[in-house]
């Protein structure tokens, strides 16, 4: 790994803090997301990875530190520059517009006008990758299951043709086939060369879908590495993996 | 099959546009055809009442932040009229400025109000509503709790009252239809819906929040002032009031919340239904009113307009039944003939 230049680097977070009031969060945490791949943040309630997304999405301001995409400071841009920025960030809790049909959901992907004249070809993309979508576009978001709102999530992400795509806690309340499902529509949108950022308690899932891995605990980041290493590093396997100690 | 939906669906959308102008040849005409004295009064203050009932649901039904505040609006605009009439100025300036005053005055209550979501603001403009009261009922320039008056010279025409509240009340539809169809509306509908998701597709909640509001305070300015000069006289107990407030907020709850027509609705029935009320149960109106908001919250949420939707059976997918996203995105001519 240490023959690896900034350019592999799409983003590049660098000692990171985050505070909510007086209780600090992210203590100076650094990472670098790769281009073309997936990287993962994994770790248990509370470690600050759902924190360290929302803060490269703009959603919450720093109090250190600084966020590089490609090699561009962008840690002063607001949440709707990053989105211009093509940062797409697929909250927690699949957060709809439970009001609006399934095609007005993805829609809403392309609010900015930077993104209206791909709309159409987008949406075609969207409905070819989730096609239980397509079938369902004029029902109502708050209607669907919850895979299925979690697809429109996704696809809510990937209207803007983002080139950094982050998704927070995608198996969140799934049925087992349906979380199948979702990582392995996670690996096909990967396969299009869409960088992305997986942040996931499914630890098991999100070290097999992705390259690259950070294990973070109470904001920190606790161990890094390649996600084969780290599914087999004896630590992550008994702390998130249930592996007994070996006798 | 299909060609028939379109049919109708096409008639509807003629009627729609046909029929506000029919009511407001109607409103217009009706003087003229021999109307009792007491009901072009009665009309006036319904057009006033549906005036800020029209702005609360841009903020209120649209938006989705709900306002115990718009008292405030209401008697800046009264004084505002007040003032600058005392002034020399024309009725017509007042109202302007009126306006102009109230959605200063939204911009400073939304500062630090739309910080907070839900029940907190709520409970915030209900405090920034009563503060207001409190300092107008003290300030010295406009007489304190002894109240304003409001004096014209020249006779007194009902009439001229009458065309006001009507133009003005016209103009409100006009500008709530116009935001609600436009893409700052479809803005304000995903944030009602969930503020964090809007913000993840790059809608700044906050500055949406703010301008929306200075719309709603602007119209509901307008009325106050309106109304101020009809009535002559004022005081802070009585445009300030919490009660006013409520009354503002009750409209378009009781018509619709979120559809330009159920804020009207809501308007005229309360501005026809208030006064019998206030007449023959002056201590239990309040009641009544409390009653009925607990009622229409538990059986009908989407008010009288919801009622006549659910019994004509015409379903809608829309949660405010305006124009879908894809339509205000990318117009209809797009839309049309998209086959995926």
């Amino acid at each position: 790994m240490t023959a690896e230049t900034s350019d592999d680097h799409l983003l590049a977070a660098e000692k990171l803090e985050v505070r909510y009031g007086a209780t600090q969060v992210l203590w100076g945490i650094s990472f670098n997301i790769f281009r073309g791949k997936v990287t993962c943040i994994i770790g248990s309630n509370g470690a600050g990875k759902t924190t360290a997304l929302n803060t490269i999405a703009g959603v919450l301001p720093v109090a250190g530190g600084k966020i590089f995409l490609d090699r561009r400071d962008i840690t002063a841009l607001s949440s709707r520059d990053r989105v211009k920025q093509r940062i797409a960030l697929v909250p927690e809790g699949r957060q709809l517009f439970p009001g609006m049909s399934v095609e007005e959901n993805l829609m809403m992907g392309c609010f900015l006008p930077e993104f209206r004249k791909q709309a159409q070809s987008s949406l075609s993309r969207v409905f070819d990758l989730f096609p239980r979508l397509k079938e369902r576009r004029r029902q109502l978001a708050g209607t669907l299951s919850g895979g299925e709102q979690q697809m429109c999530a996704i696809g809510r992400g990937l209207m803007s043709s983002p080139q950094l795509l982050m998704l927070d806690e995608p198996s969140l309340g799934l049925a087992p086939r349906l979380v199948d499902e979702i990582f392995a529509l996670i690996g096909n949108i990967a396969r299009q060369g869409v960088t992305i950022l997986l942040v996931g308690q499914n630890v098991n899932y999100t070290l097999q879908v992705s390259q690259y891995g950070y294990v973070m605990e109470t904001g920190r980041i606790a161990l890094e590495g390649p996600s084969e290493m780290l599914f087999n590093n004896d630590y992550v396997r008994r702390a998130y993996l249930g592996a007994t100690e070996q006798a | 099959m299909a060609g028939r939906m379109k049919f109708s669906s096409l008639w509807k959308r003629r009627m729609a546009l046909i029929l506000p102008w029919l009511l407001l040849l109607v409103l217009l005409v009706l003087p003229a055809a021999g109307l009792s004295a007491n009901m072009v009064r009665l009309l006036f203050i319904t057009a006033v009442w549906t005036t800020c009932s029209i702005g609360w649901n841009l903020l209120g039904g649209l938006a989705g932040q709900i306002s115990f505040g718009f008292a405030v609006f209401f008697g800046l605009g009264a004084y505002t009229t007040g003032l600058l009439m005392h002034a020399g100025r024309s009725p017509w300036f007042g109202f302007i400025g009126a306006a102009a005053i109230a959605a200063l005055a939204s911009f400073f209550i939304g500062l630090p109000t739309f910080r907070l979501r839900g029940p907190y603001f709520a409970i915030a403009t209900i405090g920034v509503s009563e503060a207001v009261r409190v300092v107008m009922n003290n300030l010295d320039i406009t007489g304190g709790a002894s109240g304003y008056r409001i004096i014209e010279n020249g006779p007194y025409r009902p009439l001229e009252h009458y065309y006001t509240a009507i133009v003005v009340v016209a103009g409100a539809v006009v500008i709530s239809s116009v935001v609600m169809n436009s893409k700052f509306g479809l803005a304000l509908r995903a944030i009602k819906q969930d503020e964090d998701a809007a913000a993840d597709i790059g809608v700044n909640p906050f500055t949406n929040k703010l301008w929306v509001h200075a719309i709603a305070g602007a119209l509901t300015g307008i009325a106050g002032g309106i109304y101020a000069r009809r009535a002559g006289f004022f005081y802070p107990g009585d445009v300030f009031s919490f009660q006013t407030s409520i009354s503002i907020l009750l409209m378009p709850v009781i018509g619709g919340i979120g559809t330009v027509w159920g804020a009207v609705l809501g308007g005229v029935i309360f501005g026809i239904v208030e006064e019998q009320l206030v007449a023959k149960f002056p201590d239990l109106h309040l009641l009544l009113y409390g009653g009925l908001l607990i009622l229409i919250i538990l059986l009908e949420p989407d008010g009288i307009l919801g009622l006549l939707r659910r019994l004509f059976r015409s379903k809608r997918i829309e949660d405010s039944g305006s124009t879908g996203a894809d339509e205000i995105l990318w117009g209809r001519s797009r839309l049309e003939g998209r086959e995926l």
